[in-house]
């Protein structure tokens, strides 16, 4: 006996998200941070802004929080991410 | 009927088992292997074309096909006529409020409550009666494992994966309830919630586990609602203070007491939503006085406002019993009622 059983998964048949253009030096960047805003995650953020800034010669690094840390980031804070050469999503806990 | 998803041929049930447990396609417990004339079957119950799209979940934008949900909802123990209330249920979390990725990825480890009313209850042979938050009958138990298994398949909510809970909780097997109308005298939670009397529907909130009080020793509908409170509080306390959508179930040895007293679902909610509160400075009294700073004379409410409890009547005849449900991560994700059948974005008809 033979049964033909089906596939429960989504097969991988979604659109798939390309990864952003990498930069080839930091030096003299703006690098954007949107954190999740866990407690946690201020002093965290805080310390990857100093060593941004004096390990990699990074200009300036903006940091934003979400207004709901478990929801994606707020439309004007992407809006506002264009003007910047680089952004890390900032997840911690 | 032509399906798209990807066949496997296996020898015989043990076998399948065995092939949807090593690829983690599973809750952990036994599958009814889905074929393609079962799934058919549910599609067919529906009136749903294979292809039919259900829905996109926002966030990582998903596209979710009746298809996939019939796959899922037979491999969890569903007949066709369960189809329409799994379809509905997972509708409703795809909607924004529900903030779907956010509920089933966060440590918080909720699970999706369902509560289902109306009509459908009757024609599935559905039991808000004994054990009624825990495997009271086929289509409950079925219907809620439906959406788990979903979850694992269609958004990859498995724990270490998407699925980050610290812990979870036991309804995230299964944690469906119908509520038990035919023994109330109120509005069904679906009635208080814009959907007619007439009309199915399914209420789902990314929930807690349940808390059990009890209150024996009393008949007026304020003492009995003191002990409710006290639990909500608790959990604000000792959990989560931020105000979200809590439920409440109530049995029947308890509704006596609100119908004798003329209390409705409103005046239940009314009086929870003025009581439940909590200073922070309360905080100080179960460790955790660092976060008190110098705020401990604000006061948090556990409800937004009043229409944020969800009031259920449900249970076993006899026990004086309730189960506060509290919310996922205070208001989030916010409770989303719908009809089931409902088609969103459907066009309506042409004008004759």
């Amino acid at each position: 006996m033979s049964i033909q059983i089906l596939d429960p998964t989504h097969e991988n048949d979604f659109a798939q998200f390309n990864p952003a253009k990498r930069l080839s030096s930091l030096e003299g960047a703006t690098l954007g941070v949107i954190s999740n805003g866990k407690e946690g995650t201020k002093a965290f953020f805080h310390a990857f802004e100093r060593e941004l800034v004096d390990a990699y010669g990074v200009k300036e690094v903006v940091q934003r929080v979400k207004s709901n840390y478990s929801a994606p980031a707020d439309p004007h804070l992407l809006e506002e991410a264009q003007e910047w050469d680089a952004l890390v999503a900032g997840i911690g806990d | 009927m032509q399906l798209a998803s990807k066949t496997y041929g296996v020898s015989d049930i043990a076998d399948a088992q065995e092939f949807y447990h090593s690829r983690g396609w599973t809750d952990g417990l036994p599958v009814v292997p889905p074929t393609a004339d079962s799934v058919a079957a549910c599609l067919d119950w529906i009136g749903m074309p294979a292809d039919f799209l259900v829905g996109i979940e926002p966030v990582r934008e998903r596209a979710i096909t009746a298809e996939k949900l019939a796959i899922n909802a037979v491999m969890a123990g569903c007949l066709p006529m369960h189809f329409p209330v799994v379809v509905a249920a997972f509708t409703a979390m795809l909607q924004e409020p529900y903030l779907l990725h956010g509920a089933t990825a966060s440590t918080g480890g909720c699970a999706a409550l369902i509560v289902v009313n109306g009509p459908v209850r009757r024609e599935l042979g559905m039991d808000g009666t004994f054990n009624a938050l825990a495997a009271s009958d086929r289509a409950t138990t079925s219907i809620g494992r439906a959406i788990r298994l979903i979850l694992i398949n269609l958004m990859d909510v498995r724990p270490g994966h998407v699925d980050r809970s610290t812990f979870g909780h036991p309804g995230k097997f299964s944690y469906c309830v119908a509520e038990d109308e035919e023994n109330s005298p109120w509005l069904s939670l679906a009635e208080e919630r814009g959907v007619p009397e007439e009309a199915s529907a399914v209420t789902v909130m990314s929930a807690s586990a349940p808390r059990q009080i009890m209150n024996e020793w009393t008949t007026q509908p304020e003492e009995i609602l003191d002990t409710f409170v006290a639990e909500i509080k608790a959990n604000m306390r000792h959990y989560s203070i931020w105000p979200g959508n809590y439920a409440i179930v109530i049995p029947p040895q308890l509704r006596t007491h609100f119908e004798a007293a003329n209390w409705t679902k409103a005046d239940i909610r009314r009086y929870v939503y003025e009581n439940a509160r909590i200073l922070r400075s309360e905080w100080a009294d179960c460790g955790k006085s660092a976060v008190v700073r110098d705020r401990g004379d604000t006061e948090y409410g556990a409800l937004a406002d009043e229409d944020s409890l969800l009031v259920i009547a449900a249970g076993g005849p006899a026990g004086g019993f309730g189960m506060i449900i509290p919310p996922w991560l205070g208001h989030k994700s916010r409770a989303v009622t719908m009809a089931i059948g409902a088609c969103i974005d459907c066009e309506p008809p042409p004008a004759n």
